[in-house]
């Protein structure tokens, strides 16, 4: 996670839109409106973020552990999310309760991503296109996609809560200076963190 | 043989706007595609191809698509995939793909279809 998180004045102060809730279309789409018109001047960050925002809350409304009906009887996630604004670059995190069976998986995933090369990431996101559609959304090619629009490694944490619950929680830059010519990327990822 | 004309709109999810002409062979799909049932969308768009393809020695498709997710472009990779089906078998599938020329994410995206699909697509920015 980023040194701000350790700076909770800061963190607040550098807020631009945050949300804790059910993520169910309806609250998605006035959220994606904000954040594809209203974040930056820069239409290119803007829509980086709306499609990394797509993907992790698409994440949260299928596999968050807490859960609740929507107004149309709908089974969604509940969660939260924040956009912090800095100098250099937006930070776009969630978070959401998880077990630690289900979420190991998902951290691994994460690594094996932030493992690879921009050129290996392309492959692998190739390699699971080609792969039969999973049983919920886009299946594993979500947080490759993420990885690839932030140009950024996923950062992650958990934290716990319970005996058997953990808050999981995801945090991607998205560089304010974007490249005209995207070259491999040098990935050094911050060391995540388990928080018990 | 039906044309599919679909008006593209924005709520709370978001629909491409289709145009799949039977008389003509030139279909396109612009906007951006966010959906919450993909396969109820595209499935019907794929059978058109593949129905349209029988009688045809020619199919000319154009994507003006400035967003799509992860959901979607499996979509997409399956309407590529048809289009190379069809060439395999002796017809000619002129694809053009419309971008803007600072999204750079776009065109690694085409160029990855590319690489999949064998097929040649005509990389091309809007005016």
């Amino acid at each position: 996670m980023s040194e701000n998180t350790n700076n909770e004045k800061s963190m607040l102060d550098n807020i631009s839109i945050s949300y804790t809730g059910m993520f169910d279309t309806e609250v998605l789409s006035v959220l994606a409106k904000d954040i594809e018109g209203t974040l930056s001047s820069d239409e290119k960050v803007n829509k980086k973020v709306f499609k990394i925002f797509i993907e992790l809350a698409q994440n949260i409304s299928l596999y968050s552990l807490e859960r609740a009906k929507s107004a149309t009887g709908e089974d969604m996630g509940i969660g939260t999310m924040i956009i912090r604004e800095f100098d250099d670059c937006f930070e776009f995190s969630t978070g959401n309760k998880t077990t630690m069976e289900n979420i190991i998986p998902v951290m691994e995933k994460c690594d094996n991503i932030n493992s690879m090369s921009r050129e290996k990431l392309r492959e692998y996101r190739r390699l699971q296109r080609n792969m039969p559609a999973g049983e919920k959304g886009g299946g594993n090619i979500g947080l490759i996609q993420v990885a690839l629009t932030a140009d950024n490694p996923i950062e992650y944490g958990l934290i716990k809560c319970s005996e058997d619950e953990y808050f999981y929680i995801v945090n991607v830059r998205i560089n304010k200076e974007q490249p005209s010519e995207k070259k491999t990327l040098c990935k050094t990822p911050k060391k995540s963190t388990i928080n018990e | 043989m039906e044309d599919i004309h679909i008006e593209g709109s924005k709520g709370v999810y978001i629909v491409p706007t289709v145009h799949f002409d039977a008389k003509t062979g030139i279909c396109e799909i612009s906007g951006e595609s966010f959906l919450e049932e993909t396969a109820r969308f595209y499935n019907p768009l794929i059978e058109w191809i593949k129905s349209y393809v029988k009688d045809a020695s020619h199919i000319q498709f154009i994507f003006k698509l400035t967003y799509f997710n992860t959901s979607t472009s499996k979509w997409i990779l399956s309407i590529l995939n048809e289009l190379k089906m069809f060439e395999k078998n002796g017809g000619k599938a002129e694809i053009k793909w419309y971008y803007h020329e600072e999204d750079l994410d776009m065109r690694d995206d085409i160029q990855d279809y590319v690489v999949d699909t064998g097929l040649s697509i005509q990389l091309l920015p809007f005016e």
